[in-house]
């Protein structure tokens, strides 16, 4: 995750609100992971959440922001928030977990990995790059989308014609998970 | 909300981790502030998603967020009394029907997974559309009745399912009893201890 932040940030132009984002982003990821109180991190990983969603509507992925800031920011938040009133908090003076530092060497040899593909990445809304000059996938969809879904939103008429049967499986996963938590908790009704 | 108030001053005596429920001026009064303008922007998000961001899985979830804003301002409890489980199943099942009927048609009528076109030449003269206009309006029942019931259900349902909680019948465990010593109502459920922002 951390890599991946840093392989965005370092393959753009970048203008200090980026900057500024990056590092928001950043800095909130590592303080979920070090918090010791769990409500503490359940806060954090919210405004994560939050940043990624501005970040990706920075990026003009209005779509994966909303989602995220949905789902992500809102909905996750309340669910792991209700996860936690029904469990106990150890009670603790400390503010930071300790460090477990073979974890962070784990992480930083990951982030390494991953960050060694940066030189061959193309920037970030290059007009050159192979994905925004693809005539089967990209240039397809974006000057056919209308004139054969009647959509003008492109993501929206891949979701649900063109990808349809990725969207039906996506849907029945939600209603999977709704009700195999039915089951592990025991109950035949959602509500009273 | 009266049942929560009755919980209450039957608890008065008894000492509890936390408060089943704080009734909040504020919070309520902001809730019912925010809630039409949250129903009406997951209304438009779930009806316009061809058009512009958003769709079906956005809107369904802050369709959902309605639900879970009341249950916070005017108790979980109360709210999973007031909330039908039918609505909630029946968003959920239904929507997997619309979707699965919708895709599982067009097989049906000779053609791919959800090719909305095979429908014209069957229903084209009934509903005076043509091939472009079956594949908008498929999409939009395919979003509508399917993803977004499907989502805004489901989430609705876990989280009142999640504040429930593990409850096998007759098996209760040790912070129950003091709570079933004072309930009256007899459901044999434990009092549900909800999220308080502020603790």
């Amino acid at each position: 995750m951390n890599g991946l932040d840093i392989a965005v940030a370092q393959s753009v132009g970048i203008t200090p609100l980026e900057v500024s984002l990056f590092a928001f982003i950043l800095i909130t990821a590592v303080l979920t992971a070090l918090f010791r109180d769990v409500l503490a991190s359940i806060v954090i990983f919210a405004a994560y959440s939050l940043g990624l969603a501005v970040l990706y509507t920075f990026y003009r992925a209005p779509d994966v922001g909303l989602t995220e800031a949905a789902i992500g920011a809102g909905i996750t938040t309340i669910l792991l928030l209700l996860t936690i009133a029904k469990t106990t908090r150890p009670a603790t003076d400390e503010l930071f977990e300790p460090i477990n530092w073979p974890a962070v060497g784990v992480c930083a040899l990951f982030a390494l990995v991953v960050g060694s593909t940066l030189v061959v990445f193309p920037g970030v809304g290059d007009p050159n790059s192979p994905v925004m000059t693809n005539p089967d996938v990209t240039v397809h969809y974006i000057e056919q989308s209308y004139a054969e879904t009647g959509a003008e939103n492109a993501v929206t008429s891949v979701l649900a014609a063109y990808r349809g049967f990725d969207t039906f499986g996506e849907a029945v996963v939600v209603f999977a998970a709704g009700v195999s938590s039915l089951i592990v908790l025991g109950r035949e009704v959602f509500t009273a | 909300m009266s049942d929560d108030r009755a919980d209450t001053t039957l608890d008065a005596g008894v000492s509890r981790q936390r408060p089943a429920y704080t009734e909040s001026q504020v919070i309520m009064s902001t809730v019912k502030a925010v809630v039409p303008f949250v129903m009406t922007y997951g209304m438009f998000m779930m009806f316009h998603g061809g058009g512009s961001p958003g769709g079906a899985f956005q809107g369904g979830a802050l369709i959902a967020s309605v639900f879970l804003m009341i249950a916070f301002a005017f108790g979980i409890d109360s709210t999973r009394e007031w909330l039908s489980n039918a609505i909630v199943v029946g968003l959920g099942g239904f929507g997997v029907l619309i979707f699965g009927g919708l895709s599982l048609g067009t097989i049906a009528l000779g053609g791919n997974f959800l090719e909305y076109t095979v429908y014209e030449p069957v229903f084209g003269s009934i509903l005076g559309l043509d091939e472009v206009g079956f594949v908008k309006y498929g999409m939009e029942a395919v979003e509508i009745g399917g993803i977004a019931f499907i989502v805004a259900g489901i989430l609705m349902g876990l989280f009142f399912l999640l504040a429930a909680g593990f409850n096998p019948e007759g098996v209760h465990d040790g912070n129950v009893v003091a709570d079933d010593a004072v309930a009256t109502d007899g459901a044999g459920e434990p009092a549900v201890e909800e999220v308080r922002s502020d603790d």
